[in-house]
């Protein structure tokens, strides 16, 4: 803004210039309207350095904030003693006392370094897209997959091992499916991420964005027959690169009464919420 | 011919699971019925709640289940009630063990980054039962019997309740018998925990293996089988020769055939106990150990002589949970990684 505009609509500009600091979200940065001293008539107004903004989260509220229960705390269905999934727990709340593991999801760009006696800066960083969330407990592992120089590269790295130094998610989305081991027979551009990425940032009361990409694949055979109902890939162009006599080809392989299955029934709500109350009350003594 | 039958003696025995039987000797010339008839499971016991209501058998069980607890806080503090003399540990002498809980199992980590993995055991209400001195049992060693976990009383007979009864503790699922030298001898009613082993040592666990049922040789002992094709008519899993031929012309005794797996007790030596919960009594123990989850297996010192030097000056006869000693709830192997160190660097 010019200052002559500036200084003839004085308390208009000043206003302009507050929405245009207010955010979609509701957070208002109160400033002292009246910066502008005024001078002296025919001298230009002395500038006074804004006051610091005091930001009164209105929106940002315990309840608004998002919940996430990491899936490595939902105990499995087992006929094993609840006591040795509490024994469990309680290393991992300690670790995570010690190390911040982030909320992240398969999809999400992540930023890994570990400790490594043999190297020489005695530690080791990569950066890549999460494809997999496996493990419960403290086995629990994630798996990280970037094309380093023209070569794929999957990494698995186990969330509670002692060499994790730290973990930070660069870019935090979700995917159409929940496990990505479709992208090794995808375009290469799908699997390539930049390591010094910077870090994309998301409010935490907003909703976790779901990509709806559809990937381009490499031409056929692929590693595993993703068109198969079995593996339920949403994620995958499929027609480019299948004929619809291929797709129904493939429906062959269909088992409908999968969904009715009542043994693999496993209602988790109830476990999470308990389990979600446990693990935050025991982070935040 | 019903004079000539004399019916001399009628036997109604009762068996441990309530079954009878009974034999009828009858003595005739000429009769042609056979001199032992055995009729089997005529059932004349009822069961613990066949005649009681719903309401009344809840009350049972709970009345027994609190009597229990009573049985253990009484039994809680062995070295006030006029405690058996304890002696020192030497290189000679044989300490009791347990008997646990298998929980399941979780990674460990040294503090160098390697991996292990660990099995939880933990121990549910562990008292000594019975002491049987040398003379009456081996003529070597004395014994000790160990019972683990409380089970209720309603379908055990008189006689096995009574053991129970003598040592004041409630009845056990598990019963097992230690081979203890003299100087490690505990009182009856002594409650067992998790910290009679500490983290460095090396323990022998013995439990049930899981059971596979009738399998064939290749599961059963390994043998590799024939070839799936190259014109193989219906051989593909078999043992194929049992022997030589015709010198022994026999299948020698011992032969691996196809049979019952598993369900059968085996030992696992020499297993490092990486940490022990004092609070809940529970011990990670290295590797896998027979047996399915929440099976009760035995735990006791290694015999494996290599392991020996590990194992010296352990709490000696038990770790007493009134004596003096306090100790902090978990306690560590010292290689082992804590989870609640920082992070290096």
């Amino acid at each position: 803004m010019a200052v002559s505009s500036r200084r003839a609509g004085g308390v208009v500009g000043s206003v302009r210039l507050l929405r245009s600091l207010q955010h979609q979200d509701g957070r208002l940065f109160s400033t002292s309207v009246a910066r502008h001293t005024a001078g002296s008539e025919g001298q230009p107004p002395k500038f006074v350095p804004p006051s610091k903004p005091v930001i009164i989260d209105k929106a940002k509220s315990q309840a608004s904030l998002r919940q996430f229960l990491s899936p490595e705390f939902i105990p499995p269905r087992q006929r094993t003693n609840p006591v040795k999934f509490a024994m469990e727990r309680k290393d991992m709340i300690q670790r995570r006392k010690i190390l911040n593991i982030p909320e992240f999801y398969v999809g999400s760009v992540l930023e890994v370094t570990m400790l490594d006696p043999h190297a020489a800066s005695k530690t080791n960083r990569f950066v890549g897209i999460c494809i997999q969330r496996s493990g419960k407990g403290l086995g629990a592992t994630f798996t990280l997959r970037n094309i380093v120089d023209g070569q794929g590269v999957e990494i698995c790295y186990e969330l509670y091992s002692p060499r994790m130094k730290h973990i930070e998610v660069l870019k935090l989305e979700k995917r159409l499916d929940d496990n990505l081991f479709y992208l090794r027979d995808a375009l290469p551009e799908y699997s390539t991420f930049d390591f010094d990425m910077k870090p994309v940032h998301l409010s935490p009361t907003q909703d976790v964005p779901v990509n709806q990409i559809k990937v381009r694949m490499k031409p056929r055979p692929w590693s595993k027959r993703w068109e198969r109902p079995k593996f339920n890939v949403q994620g995958i162009r499929f027609d480019q690169c299948l004929t619809p006599e291929q797709m129904e080809h493939a429906q062959k392989w269909a088992e409908p009464w999968r969904q009715y299955d009542m043994l693999k029934e496993y209602d988790t709500s109830s476990v999470e919420e308990k389990i979600l109350q446990e693990v935050q009350a025991e982070l935040n003594k | 011919n019903s004079s000539d039958i004399l019916l001399t003696v009628i036997l109604l025995s009762l068996l441990l699971d309530g079954s009878c039987y009974c034999i009828f000797m009858c003595e005739s010339r000429k009769s042609s019925i056979p001199a032992v008839q055995c009729v089997r499971t005529i059932k004349t016991s009822t069961w613990w709640d066949e005649h009681l209501t719903e309401d009344n058998a809840n009350v049972m069980r709970r009345a027994v289940a609190e009597e229990y607890k009573q049985l253990t806080v009484d039994r809680l503090n062995p070295l006030k009630d006029e405690p058996w003399p304890r002696h020192e540990w030497d290189e000679k002498s044989r300490r009791v063990g347990l008997v646990a809980v298998k929980l399941g199992m979780m990674p460990v980590w040294t503090k160098s980054g390697e991996r292990h993995v660990v099995t939880m055991l933990q121990v549910q209400d562990c008292h000594v039962i019975k002491h049987i001195p040398k003379e009456e049992y081996n003529g070597r060693t004395a014994a000790l019997i160990i019972g683990a976990k409380n089970s209720p009383p309603f379908y055990r007979t008189e006689e096995s309740l009574e053991m129970f009864r003598n040592a004041g503790v409630p009845p056990k699922q598990k019963v097992t018998t230690f081979h203890v030298t003299d100087n490690a001898v505990i009182k009856p009613g002594t409650p067992l925990y998790a910290a009679h082993f500490r983290p460095g040592q090396y323990v022998d666990v013995t439990a049930k293996t899981i059971g596979k049922g009738f399998q064939g040789v290749m599961k059963r002992w390994g043998f590799s089988g024939q070839p799936a094709s190259h014109g193989q008519t219906k051989t593909h899993r078999r043992p194929g020769s049992l022997g030589p031929g015709g010198d022994p012309a026999k299948v020698f005794k011992g032969k691996k055939m196809p049979g019952k797996m598993g369900n059968v007790f085996d030992t696992a030596f020499g297993l490092k106990v990486w940490r022990v919960n004092t609070k809940a009594n529970i011990l990670y123990i290295n590797g896998s150990v027979p047996g399915h989850r929440n099976c009760l297996v035995k735990v006791r010192d290694t015999i494996l002589p290599h392991r020996l030097e590990k194992n010296r000056n352990p709490p000696f006869p038990t770790f007493f949970a009134d004596g003096d000693e306090e100790l902090p709830e978990d306690l560590y192997d010292e290689n082992m990684f804590q989870f609640g160190e920082p992070i290096p660097g």
